[in-house]
């Protein structure tokens, strides 16, 4: 295990290099299909396939600074039941994280799927992506890679990297199979390729590229990058806790919410078939509208909305890994992203569980121990 | 609900005898359970924490099969089942009959508070001016005449104690319900005649039993008080032995004569007491000795006044009786009183302790001395007061004494975050049960409890405020004295008060401590047939024996009931029609009681109904007074039918308090009990909140509102039942297997017995004799032919299971039979008898010389004739070979008793050996105590050595050289010896390929492990499937006998019908929510979910479900719901509590 291999670049081009490795994933790793984020020909967009002919991989581009969906969900729907032949999914580490929850609730399997990452550079919110790319496809890219590289930040025009990705302190992949690794790495010459598993290691025997070591200063680069994103994040933590400290702040946070639900469809671990607030549970009858208005006098419409975060939290805060789709889909641009991390490093915190590490670590509430929060329960300790 | 023909009768409702109620209840039986306190619960009801967990845990007794038919709270604040008659204050004066059809005659005293009326608002406790020691709470608090006989009931009614009561009438004044009658009335036509020649005699009496509420009249003579009862009628005599004319004696003879029922209680002076024993055997109730003063007198009188005209007297006809009448606890007051209990304040017996570290307590749980409140730091407890004390009368172990000390040490260390030291005198530490020695160790080893092995003689106070100093000599015997806050006594069993009439009654002999006396190989069959023994009453036991043995004694009962006619067939008669009301939609019928006239005063009543039902909804509200009474029922009950609604809430006291109301209203009206509830307004009524009635007026239409919305959302589909295949598969054929089995098979079921060697009888073949001289050879050969021949019985002998699958009611199980033909049994129910064998020694040179054997080889080879004891000279014996420490930290229970036995054999045989036996603690429990005191009479010597400093044995000239450690001596001691027997304890055979196949658990030891060691101790966690025997821990024949025939008693209840109903509150599956997480298998603490693969969806096992709700509460989106705690049903329960309240 730990096998490290290099992946050459050619013409200083990193993007065709990628492209030629993942062609050989396909034609010598025994991967029958890959997924993996591809500028779609219609329009310049960047959307994940699953690509089967090592001919159609001509637009990969897993660098691209879009996130458009988080693919764990796409993963989850390909590994669900048992799979003929070999997959490879090519994913952002929040990604892979969102995949090991939903392993963890029985929405997918990691059996059925080699996971390839690179290291996570961070993405732009769907709206700006399109302004940053323009037509130029995978040239914005490169640009966007020279940019970061050179200590410039990827700030551009008015806006800069997804508030998610700026606080994400996991851009290494160290849960892929196959990890490709370009911090601290000389990209100008060559890319790492680092198996962190057996099954990734037997596939990375069977490309046949050249070993090496890891970089000298990979370690101390992504010190320094995760440093810059823990700073970003505690700051996130202690203006998100202020803004919501009690429910007349909480509801102000979220008064701009129209129970559309993007969040939740967007949000890769909500693994629920429907959830439960589209359900009959809330169909509520119609003079209960008015019983509710007339105790106060007046009721915001739509109700339930502040009910409906709370509740989301409390069912998947646990298994929240900062990916911020939820962010990224809301029509009305509630910081859905800033309140599910900070209450999540809350829950974490009190269950001692950290999402997306192992398939090993049980959800909280799956657990029973028998001497937990006397605290709360009023047990001995 | 099952309802099988045949009833018992259960005499004492403490642990044991609600255990015992609850199987033949559980089995369809009608039972009638009574104590003669006011209240359930016997001793437990004082103690708050039981070992080894320190938590209660007593509701785990509850049904976990057709759970609607009994109440689902906390069992320690009372119970309720349908199939069980509870009466209190109640009393077993006669049986008549045979078994399987006695009359007995039940005498019930009066409490003078009509429980249907009692509503529990205090206010008599409150005004009554009467201060007496409160037995709850062991004395060290007071309570009123009127009282709570224990603070947690539900529903909890005061009763009255007639022998503190002054009948000043205080209490019937403020009572708000009308519930205390003291009848007086009644009091008054009770006429008593006073007949002495002293009119300073006469005239006090007179003036003092007048000031009681009596008629009494008096006479001055023997002839004058003839004519006077010739003539008028009289209740009781006071009556003078010594007067001039005609004596005592002589008008007794002729008032017996005119009047043989009328009591008469003799006055006699100091000189002339033995003519008044005299006078007793002709008739008289009692004596009193002159002279005497009211505080003797009265209690007399009224006693012998509730007995005749107050206790209603029963007549009811049962199958069988269960005694369980528990044990009383030694006086330490009485006798010699070394350790000066009630002089020392400093001196508390264990209950005491119990009580003051108890929340409900004297002190509410913080550790002071009762004397002067001073914080206690240093604790020590006394073993054995009043136990294996041959002087006190008590040659026996009392059991439970050493965990009950080690807890309350652990309990002590808790409170005070380990501030208080604790320390433990002892002679053996007892710990003698399934992980008693682990819970010792942990003890002693993590929270620093003190043992000390002494038996202390004396106690001294130090010092005027309540320390106490204690002398004793250490195990090196140097005398040591240590000062402390508090020593708490930790006193033994004694026979209950009442015992020997008990046993005059139903005519069963007392052994000969006073206890009740059993057969051999049973701890349940007393000396008359049809009357079983249950729990403590025949000598004190943990609560977890008590549960083995309750239930083994209602598994004789039932054996009994079936055997003569009742048995196990559906009663007949109409089954109640419930209309299907799931097509309608909800009308709630709010039937608002008046209490009285209470509510009306506390609330505006048109304020408080006005707009809670919604015009045109169906739904109506009705005030009606006194729901509680027959009338108000009445009325109800016409009311709900004019109005065709079909949901109904009672709005008065406490839900528990119609439990029973609504079964009876649902087979009246026709509605299922699931779609009637009851909310408590009166508990709102009675605050002092708010004088104005505002508040208390929103409280009750709150509660109203939130029942209403519960109900509304009520599932109205009937509740599901499951098929059972009535067979049973027993696995081991040892004497607990075929115990099992017969038991089963006797009441009618087949049952599968696999053995998997040739021959049934397991570790029973090898013993042929036990320490009480009874044969386990004839037992064996009984057993093994009453199975071989029993129609019901199919015997596997050679075969092994390989594969089973499915849950409680239907398993399919695949067994290998001898000829390697595979064939699959299909049952209902699982017993697991699969036992455990002698340990093997690998210590002490065993193997190296003929002359080491263990103890089973010693009896074998002492009946074969192998071994002589005229050839031997000298005979060592070590127990707790490889016991009693890691890895095998349990004690094996049987050792001592063996070792005993063969000494005792050895001794008799040859009374010129010498015999030596090393030992770390003897073991000998309960009434095993006498042999061991036999022993060391024969002359066996018995010498102590410490795990860490074992004896050393080495082989010269081919005998076995002992050496140890005498502590005493300091020396060391060397013994040569003919023959080395070592007790080596038990080990479980293999079970981990059953337990994987039946999917069951073991403990670190290898033997299974029981779903709660003290409530459900042969359960597994996976309902339909129990143990029993040495599978369980090690344990004798007899306890063996007692748990199989409890595990035989716990699969009938599953058996005995050919389909079981589950609860009304049972989780389901919405499908077309459920994304297959898993989520809440994981969550089912009852292992009552699976996944379905071949339908790929989640399954509930209805049966197994207790409706907690641990899965609704991990599913994110509720596709695991709870029926009758739907998410819409609870919101709208919320809404209605905030719409009223705000």
């Amino acid at each position: 295990m730990n096998k490290i291999a290099k992946i050459e670049v050619k013409d200083q081009n990193i993007i065709t290099s990628l492209q030629e490795f993942l062609r050989t994933l396909l034609t010598k790793g025994e991967i029958d299909a890959l997924l993996v984020p591809q500028h779609l020909p219609m329009k310049n967009v960047v959307m994940p396939t699953l690509v089967t002919d090592p001919e159609k991989i001509n637009g990969a581009d897993p660098l691209a600074p879009a996130f458009p969906i988080n693919a764990a969900k796409l993963v989850s729907r390909l590994t669900r039941k048992p799979l003929v032949g070999g997959l490879a999914a090519v994913l952002r580490p929040c990604e892979i994280r969102a995949f090991i929850e939903l392993v963890k609730l029985n929405q997918g399997s990691l059996e059925e799927v080699v996971l390839v990452s690179l290291d996570c550079l961070g993405a732009y919110s769907n709206v700006n992506y399109p302004r940053f790319a323009g037509e130029d496809g995978i040239e914005s890219t490169l640009r966007f890679y020279e940019k970061i590289m050179s200590g410039n930040g990827a700030a551009y025009e008015d806006f800069d990297l997804s508030p998610a990705c700026k606080s994400c302190e996991y851009p290494i992949p160290e849960n892929a199979d196959l990890l490709v690794g370009l911090v601290g790495v000389d990209t100008k010459d060559h890319l790492m390729v680092k198996a962190n598993t057996p099954k990734g290691e037997a596939l990375l025997d069977k490309l046949g590229l050249a070993e090496m070591g890891e970089p000298k200063d990979r370690k101390k680069a992504i010190e320094l990058l995760v440093r810059e994103r823990i700073t970003y994040r505690d700051q996130m933590f202690a203006k998100t806790t202020k803004s919501i400290s009690d429910l007349k702040r909480l509801t102000s946070y979220l008064a701009t919410c129209v129970n559309c639900y993007n969040c939740r469809v967007a949000c890769p671990v909500c693994y629920c078939k429907e959830c439960v607030f589209v359900t009959d549970v809330f169909d509520h009858e119609p003079a209960q509208y008015l019983r509710w208005a007339e105790r106060k006098g007046i009721i915001k419409m739509p109700t339930d909305t502040v009910f409906y975060h709370i509740t989301r939290l409390a069912h998947m805060s646990t298994s929240c890994v900062g990916c911020g789709q939820c962010s990224n889909a809301c029509p009305n641009n509630v910081p859905v992203m800033e309140i599910f991390r900070t209450i999540g490093s809350y829950t974490q915190k009190a269950f001692n569980y950290e999402p997306g590490r192992s398939v090993d670590d049980k959800p909280p509430l799956s657990v029973f121990n028998e001497k937990e929060f006397s605290e709360v329960t009023g047990g001995k300790d | 609900m099952k309802k099988k023909i045949g009833s018992a009768l259960v005499v004492g409702a403490g642990i044991s005898g609600i255990r015992s109620a609850l199987d033949l209840a559980e089995l369809g039986y009608r039972v009638i359970l009574i104590d003669k306190a006011p209240n359930l619960g016997g001793i437990l009801t004082q103690l708050d924490y039981q070992f080894p967990s320190d938590h209660c845990g007593m509701c785990k007794m509850l049904p976990l099969v057709e759970r609607d038919s009994a109440s689902q709270f906390c069992l320690r604040k009372g119970l309720f089942h349908e199939n069980i008659d509870i009466m209190l204050s109640t009393e077993l004066v006669g049986i008549d009959g045979e078994p399987g059809r006695f009359e007995v005659r039940l005498r019930q005293k009066p409490t003078f508070v009509d429980p249907d009326r009692c509503i529990g608002c205090g206010e008599c406790s409150r005004v009554c001016p009467v201060e007496v020691p409160d037995e709850f709470n062991a004395g060290l608090a007071n309570r009123k005449a009127i009282y709570l006989p224990v603070p947690h009931s539900i529903p909890n009614h005061y009763v009255v104690d007639m022998a503190s009561c002054t009948l000043c009438g205080e209490c019937t004044k403020v009572c708000p319900s009308g519930a205390i009658d003291l009848q007086l009335e009644i009091r008054r036509s009770f006429r008593i005649l006073v007949v002495d020649d002293e009119l300073i005699v006469r005239d006090s009496l007179k003036e003092w039993l007048e000031d009681e509420g009596f008629e009494v009249e008096t006479a001055e003579s023997g002839a004058e008080a003839l004519d006077k009862v010739a003539r008028h009628e009289f209740h009781l005599i006071l009556l003078d032995v010594k007067m001039p004319g005609m004596d005592g004696i002589e008008v007794l003879q002729q008032v017996k004569e005119i009047r043989p029922e009328l009591s008469v209680v003799m006055i006699t002076a100091y000189a002339t007491v033995e003519t008044a024993v005299e006078a007793m055997k002709i008739g008289a109730l009692d004596y009193l000795i002159k002279p005497f003063d009211p505080d003797t007198l009265i209690p007399l009188v009224v006693q012998i006044y509730q007995n005749i005209e107050c206790a209603g007297e029963h007549r009811i006809e049962v199958g069988a009786v269960i005694l369980s009448a528990g044990i009383d606890f030694f006086d330490p007051a009485s006798g010699k009183n070394t350790y000066g209990y009630s002089l020392y304040p400093g001196v508390v017996t264990s209950v005491e302790f119990e009580r003051m570290i108890s929340s409900t307590g004297p002190s509410h749980g913080r550790l002071l001395r009762p004397c002067d409140g001073k914080e206690l730091r240093k604790v020590a407890w006394l073993q054995c007061v009043g136990s294996r004390d041959l002087q006190a009368n008590a040659d026996y172990c009392s059991s439970a004494c050493c965990m009950f000390s080690i807890k309350e040490a652990l309990l002590a260390k808790e409170r005070s975050n380990g501030l208080v030291d604790t320390a433990i005198f002892y002679m053996d530490m007892r710990t003698f049960g399934k992980d008693f020695q682990r819970y010792r160790d942990r003890a002693e080893k993590e929270y620093g409890v003190r043992f000390h092995r002494s038996r202390v003689h004396s106690l001294e106070p130090s010092g005027a405020d309540g320390d106490v100093k204690i002398s004793y000599i250490d195990t090196g015997g140097i005398k040591r004295e240590e000062i402390f806050d508090l020593v708490v006594l930790a006193c033994g069993q004694r026979p209950p008060t009442g015992i020997e009439a008990l046993a005059d009654i139903t005519g069963v002999e007392l052994n000969e401590w006073g206890f009740c006396k059993t057969q051999g190989f049973s701890l349940t069959r007393t000396t008359r047939e049809g009357i079983l023994v249950g729990g403590s009453f025949s000598g004190l036991r943990d609560i977890s024996e008590s549960v083995i043995q309750a239930s083994s004694a209602s598994l004789a009962a039932s054996i009994l009931i079936h055997r003569q006619g009742g048995g196990l067939a559906e009663e007949p008669g109409p089954q109640p029609l419930i209309h299907d009301v799931s097509r309608e939609a909800p009308r709630v019928f709010v039937a608002l009681c008046t209490c009285g006239g209470a509510l009306p005063k506390a609330v505006d009543l048109d304020a408080v109904t006005d707009g809670l039902i919604y015009p045109g909804s169906g739904s109506e509200i009705h005030c009606i007074e006194r729901i509680c009474t027959r009338e108000g029922l009445e009325e109800l009950k016409e009311r709900f039918e004019k109005s065709g609604a079909n949901r109904l809430l009672i709005a008065g006291c406490l839900p528990y308090v119609y439990t029973k109301k609504i079964k009876e209203l649902s087979e009246m009206v026709g509605l299922s009990p699931a779609l009637m509830g009851a909310v408590d307004i009166i508990t709102h009524t009675f605050s002092e909140r708010n004088q104005e009635g505002r508040q208390v007026g929103q409280d009750i239409r709150a509660e109203i509102a939130m029942g209403i919305s519960k109900l509304k959302g009520m599932d109205p589909s009937p509740t599901p039942t499951t098929r059972i295949i009535q067979k049973a598969l027993v696995i081991g054929a040892g004497i607990a297997g075929m115990t099992a089995a017969l038991s089963i098979a006797n009441h009618g079921f087949e049952v599968s017995l696999v053995e998997q060697s040739e021959e049934l009888g397991g570790n029973l073949r090898s013993l042929y004799r036990t320490i009480q001289g009874d044969s386990p050879q004839d037992l064996l050969k009984e057993t093994v032919s009453e199975v071989e021949k029993h129609p019901n019985i199919h015997v596997y002998k050679k075969a092994r299971v390989i594969h089973s699958q499915g849950q409680a009611g239907r398993f399919f199980t695949t067994i290998q039979k001898e000829d390697g033909v595979e064939e699959t049994l299909a049952h209902g129910v699982t017993v697991l008898a699969t036992g455990g064998k002698e340990a093997e020694p690998k210590e002490y040179c065993y193997g190296k010389s003929k002359a080491i054997v263990t103890q089973y080889e010693l009896e074998k080879r002492l009946e074969d004739g192998t071994i002589d004891p005229s050839s031997l000279g000298v005979v060592v014996m070590i127990q707790c070979v490889g016991s009693r420490e890691e890895p095998r930290n349990y004690c094996s229970r049987i050792c001592c008793t063996s070792a005993l036995k063969n000494a005792l054999y050895l001794k008799e045989r040859n009374p010129e050996l010498n015999i030596y036996i090393f030992y770390r603690d003897i073991m000998t429990y309960g009434f095993l105590e006498t042999y061991y005191t036999q022993a060391r009479r024969a002359g066996v010597v018995f010498i102590h050595y410490e795990v860490n400093d074992k004896p050393r044995v080495t082989i010269e000239n081919s005998r076995p050289l002992i050496r140890a450690t005498d502590a005493i001596l300091g020396r060391e001691l060397l013994v040569r010896a003919d023959l080395l027997a070592l007790s080596t304890g038990i080990v479980p055979n293999d079970h981990k390929g059953l337990a994987e196949v039946f999917g069951v658990e073991l403990n670190q030891n290898g033997f299974f492990q029981e779903a709660e060691p003290k409530w459900r101790p042969l359960d597994f966690i996976k309902e339909g499937i129990f143990m029993c025997g040495i599978a369980h821990s090690p344990r004798s024949v007899t306890e063996s006998i007692a748990t199989a025939e409890a595990a035989a008693q716990r699969a009938l209840r599953i058996l005995d019908s050919e389909q079981l109903a589950g609860g009304t509150i049972v989780a389901e599956v919405r499908h077309s929510l459920c994304s297959l997480c898993e989520q809440c298998i994981a969550a089912c603490p009852y292992g009552a979910r699976r996944y379905d693969e071949d339908e790929e969806k989640i399954v509930v096992d209805e049966v197994m479900c207790q409706g907690c709700g641990s899965c609704a509460a991990v599913c994110p989106n509720s596709a695991a719901v709870v029926r009758g705690y739907r998410d819409q049903q609870i919101l709208a329960v919320i809404d209605a509590a905030v719409e009223e309240a705000s």
